[in-house]
């Protein structure tokens, strides 16, 4: 016999939450590595802050083992429902942030220029992240789906349960806010002397 | 009006920024505290697919299995019969075991009476 590292290889994530629900032993180990290495990504694309993220992420794989027992197979993907429930998560997030004032900028001090543009692009990274918690909830959803994780139009769809078109409606109205809240920034963040391309 | 805004340029780059970041990978801590939550919330694994024989397995089992059983339902029955309807051999055997006084005798309807009517005189 020989020994795989994922004893649930070929069968689906909704077959092996299943083997969870059932009390099998290998399948939290299984799911977590399949399913927390995106789900960690996700939150920190959206809050630019590693610690955040993570506790959102640890946040989203609780809610997937408490809803196990009911999990039905035909109902969604479990890819579609851990992108919605990080996207709730990560606004709620960003809901509280709204009240703190939002941080300083960093700015790239001495240092190689490599650590001086890795700064730069935190502070930028972080001041995107900011931006996001100005907009309404959907908006914010929508454009970090779509911008930051690169999903397609129909599958926000799914992901957020409305049409394409509120969908195209809400990214189009999100960014354009975006753009709005950022335009005060664009000097601190190194946009004056540093045109993109 | 065009939608055409100078910050759109900014905005395309930080989302490009922001995608090309490569993906933080799970601490060793997270993962234990994933997989700590994920043990304190499962389902215990059903009895059955684990659990021991049961009762009447445990019996076959001592006794012999299905064909031991059998054997013993079978002595059991002839047993019975020998009891209700004892072959003419039986009751010879036991004459020449035990003598010509049998209970056949002390259970016969004279005997008894004869009995009674002894020890009233």
């Amino acid at each position: 016999m020989t020994t795989s590292p994922d004893p649930f290889a070929g069968a689906s994530d909704a077959a092996v939450l299943v083997a969870f629900a059932n009390g099998d032993g290998q399948a939290a180990r299984v799911l977590t590595a399949r399913l927390l290495p995106r789900v960690l990504a996700q939150a920190t694309r959206l809050l630019a802050n590693p610690a955040e993220a993570e506790d959102v992420a640890q946040d989203a794989m609780m809610r997937l083992w408490k809803v196990a027992p009911e999990w039905r197979q035909d109902e969604a993907q479990i890819s579609t429902w851990l992108y919605r429930v990080v996207a709730n998560l990560c606004t709620d997030r960003l809901r509280k942030r709204r009240s703190v004032a939002l941080d300083q900028v960093a700015e790239p001090l001495d240092g190689s220029p490599s650590v001086a543009a890795q700064m730069q692009t935190q502070a930028r990274m972080r001041a995107l992240s900011d931006a996001m918690a100005a907009l309404p909830e959907r908006q914010a959803q929508a454009v970090s789906l779509r911008h930051l994780e690169g999903l397609s139009n129909p599958e926000i769809a799914q992901i957020m349960d409305i049409s394409v078109r509120s969908v195209e409606s809400l990214t189009a109205r999100g960014k354009r806010a975006l753009a709005e809240v950022m335009a005060g920034r664009k000097a601190e963040l190194g946009y004056d002397d540093d045109e993109p391309e | 009006m065009t939608m055409t805004n100078p910050n759109d340029d900014m905005l395309d780059d930080l989302f490009t920024q922001a995608s090309a970041q490569p993906p933080a990978q799970p601490s060793e801590d997270l993962i234990a505290r994933v997989l700590a939550d994920a043990a304190g919330v499962q389902p215990a694994p059903s009895a059955h697919v684990i659990g021991q024989p049961g009762l009447w397995a445990r019996i076959m089992d001592a006794i012999g299995g299905w064909p031991a059983l059998g054997g013993l339902a079978a002595a059991t029955v002839a047993g019975i019969w020998v009891g209700v309807a004892p072959p003419a051999s039986v009751s010879d055997l036991t004459a020449r075991l035990m003598g010509d006084t049998v209970s056949v005798d002390l259970f016969s309807t004279t005997l008894l009476l004869d009995a009674g009517a002894l020890s009233d005189g």
